[in-house]
């Protein structure tokens, strides 16, 4: 009975548009501001964490998530819509990769899996499109020998130090996704209330052969132009993808362990950086 | 009272026995002529059923003893004689236990038989026809006739019908008042006189080639390599026919050996000179 | 005896050399002792460098590597590459346990060389899934024992492609020899980085 009534909310206009997903993008770009830079040899994801009461405890909050031991994830949008997809993403990763092949999908797979969650919200009845747009940054393995990797890249005539990213040579690969199930890889981009201003500055700031350190760098002060409040370790959040982190392992001693690629850094972290800014 | 206990009390096993100790003793010592008709049987109830859930792997396929069995072997009368062929491939299950075994049994100079069946069995029992056929001709002064001999060899395994016996075997042998003589006898107690047996797991496939090019005019040549032939189709087509090939041919003055012959080069003359088999590949050119 | 798995028999076997690994098969289909086909291949390819052998129930055999056949092909879309020998046989084995309770009669083993690093690769499979990984051989069909026998005998490590293809070939077909399910001749892959050659044995038929 009840599906009688149960109607796709994401109809389409006599335009041709659908209005939902363009709903969906507003309550996107009233979002804080999120930004993700992709270096030679890593990535980072930063965002502002901020919360609507000086009583609050904002250690307990956290926006930037590990999807996989390589892969991590940034909003903007809503909270609880973003907590939903986290929670998919962590689990479609396993049944839909490592549970078949014993490893953890590449980039660009988690993304499309996670993008055609999204989409499905778009199609379905019953249910309104996901409001938040991703910044999914990932470290690929890759399958093709060194060797050729460098001669290939010898041949474009590009550096030969460090990797472009993608499933074939491996590295570091940065994606947005939006409401509507679309996504785009970036050299560098940011989603949320200043997109534009800060898209705007990281044009100007980005080059090519980035160094991760670097990179961390321009995003906090990309950030810096955009933020609203005070930038502390308490109110900045940093994600980054960078050389696999041993210390992470909870064991030690496991033979061909190697630690996550993607992890947060501490507040103190970030305040070591902000004094360096 | 004491007496009847006595007689009761005894373990249940040798109320089963089938001979005395004094006799069971004279097996384990030896002293009784090996081919006597004196077989110790296992000591439980049923020996032969006992037997069959161990060594029959068709009423039991996980039977513990695997008794040899498969092969092809044929013999048919020809206006030249008899000829015998017979594989060389013992199997235990789908292992392969031998490619050598002599499956044409020298009953004398005479007499051949043919092995299909359990190995043990037709080795036995064709040994101790021999012997027979040998007491034959010392009691009556003249050589045995080939039915008399089948005949011999056919009532024994009625005798032991039931008890697990595995035999299917062929006598062959040419003598004056019978001429060529041939005859199959399995371990059923069946015995049939006849120009052309097949037996055998491979025996369809000796058929279908004996059956198309026989004739009872064959000349020596041409039924020799007729046997030959029907064997080689055997092998190739039965799992468990393979090896050499075993060729006889009976005549009045006795039997004739015409070679032990490893099939695989015969095999493969028979193809590429003769375009038969062309089922099988002859292209070994390498490919990438 | 009418076990699945010897109803039709087949004999596969894959070896580790330097730099290099080859599998090999027979070519017999069966059914119980009737020989119905000599030119039943039992191993098949994924990717340049990744082959996979199946033996068993000849109806899974066929089914299982159509299977496979598609998976592969829906990764290679999907992901815009070939897939790895280990990602394939990790593939293997989530596919077969996804049968646990009713599973394909087949032994499947997998050869070739990792992508990235040129390291040879080896496994094989019980028919549920569980991966036995090895540096030396790996054996399945109804020549497992004899197959054994020859490679334990025959095998040493860091074979050239050359002594490897020797070392292979005598293993299997004398392994056949001694199976009455198996041989019919055999075809044999040496797996190198940039080649793969294939050779067709000349075995006993009978």
């Amino acid at each position: 009975m009840a599906d009688r009534y149960s109607f796709s909310l994401t109809t389409f206009s006599p335009s041709g548009k659908l209005v939902q997903i363009e709903y969906a993008l507003n309550a996107v770009n009233q979002g804080v501001t999120a930004l993700g830079i992709k270096a030679t040899n890593g990535i980072v994801l930063a965002t502002e964490k901020k919360s609507s009461s000086p009583l609050a405890d904002p250690s307990s909050l956290s926006k930037i998530s590990l999807i996989t031991p390589n892969i991590g994830m940034v909003y903007s949008g809503m909270g609880p819509d973003y907590r939903v997809l986290v929670d998919r993403a962590r689990k479609v990763s396993h049944t839909g990769y490592k549970r078949i092949y014993n490893e953890y999908p590449p980039t660009r797979i988690l993304v499309q899996d996670v993008a055609r969650v999204m989409q499905e919200a778009t199609q379905s009845g019953g249910v309104r499109p996901y409001g938040v747009s991703l910044l999914i940054a990932g470290w690929d393995e890759g399958i093709l020998p060194e060797e050729e990797i460098e001669a290939k890249e010898g041949e474009e005539g590009k550096k030969l130090s460090g990797k472009t990213g993608g499933i074939l040579k491996g590295g570091p690969m940065l994606y947005q996704v939006d409401p509507s199930g679309s996504y785009f890889p970036w050299k560098a981009t940011a989603i949320g209330k200043s997109a534009t201003t800060a898209k705007t500055f990281l044009e100007k700031r980005y080059t090519e052969g980035l160094e991760l350190e670097d990179a961390v760098h321009i995003a906090l002060l990309t950030l810096k132009e955009t933020i609203e409040g005070e930038m502390n370790g308490e109110t900045i959040e940093i994600g980054i993808v960078g050389p696999p982190a041993h210390h992470l392992l909870g064991v030690e001693g496991v033979e061909g362990a190697v630690g996550p690629r993607f992890r947060k850094l501490t507040p103190q972290e970030i305040e070591d950086y902000l004094t360096n800014l | 009272m004491d007496t009847l206990v006595a007689r009761y009390s005894r373990p249940t096993y040798t109320q089963n026995e089938l001979f005395t100790a004094q006799e069971q003793e004279e097996f384990a010592a030896g002293s009784t002529p090996n081919l006597s008709l004196k077989f110790a049987m296992p000591p439980v109830a049923q020996p032969s059923a006992w037997l069959r859930a161990a060594t029959d792997d068709r009423s039991n396929p996980h039977c513990p003893i695997k008794i040899a069995h498969g092969t092809t072997t044929l013999a048919f009368r020809f206006q030249g004689g008899i000829i015998v062929a017979t594989d060389s491939r013992a199997t235990a299950g789908n292992w392969i236990a031998s490619q050598t075994v002599k499956k044409v049994i020298e009953i004398n100079s005479d007499l051949l038989g043919t092995m299909a069946g359990g190995a043990a069995d037709c080795q036995y029992w064709l040994a101790w026809l021999g012997m027979q056929c040998r007491l034959h001709e010392l009691r009556h002064k003249r050589r045995i006739s080939v039915a008399a001999a089948s005949k011999i060899l056919a009532n024994l395994v009625y005798q032991y019908k039931g008890k697990g016996l595995s035999m299917g075997t062929m006598c062959a042998g040419v003598t004056k008042e019978e001429g060529p003589a041939l005859y199959y006898i399995d371990s059923d107690g069946t015995r049939l006189a006849g120009n052309l047996f097949c037996v055998g797991s491979g025996q369809t496939f000796a058929y279908g080639v004996l059956d198309a090019e026989y004739r009872y005019d064959l000349t020596v040549e041409e039924a020799l390599e007729l046997g030959s032939r029907s064997i080689l189709a055997a092998t190739h087509r039965d799992a468990y026919s393979g090896g050499f090939i075993n060729l006889y041919h009976v005549k009045e003055s006795g039997w004739e050996k015409h070679g032990f012959t490893d099939t695989n080069p015969v095999f493969w003359k028979t193809k590429l000179e003769k375009g038969e088999f062309s089922n099988v590949t002859s292209d070994f050119s390498e490919e990438v | 005896m009418s076990s699945p798995f010897s109803i039709n028999g087949g004999a596969c076997v894959a070896m580790v050399g330097k730099d290099c690994v080859a599998i090999a098969c027979d070519l017999r289909l069966g059914l119980q002792a009737l020989t119905v086909s000599n030119n039943f291949p039992k191993i098949f390819q994924y990717g340049d460098n990744v082959f996979l052998g199946l033996t068993g129930l000849a109806t899974d055999v066929a089914t299982v590597s159509d299977l496979f056949r598609y998976k592969v092909n829906m990764y290679r879309l999907r992901e815009e590459r070939q897939i790895a020998p280990r990602t394939f046989s990790n593939l293997v084995s989530s596919s077969l346990y996804e049968r646990r309770f009713g599973p394909w009669f087949v032994s499947p083993v997998v050869a070739g060389l990792d992508p990235k690093t040129g390291q040879p690769f080896i496994c094989g499979f019980d028919s549920i899934g569980c991966i036995d990984f090895a540096k030396d051989f790996i054996v399945s069909g109804t020549a497992t024992e004899q197959l054994f026998g020859m490679c334990e005998s025959l095998w040493e490590p860091d074979l050239g492609p050359d002594q490897l293809f020797e070392t292979i070939s005598q293993s299997l077909l004398n392994a056949v020899d001694r199976d009455a399910l198996s041989g019919w001749g055999a075809h044999v892959y040496i797996i190198e980085k940039d080649k793969v050659t294939k050779r067709l044995l000349k075995g006993r038929q009978d």
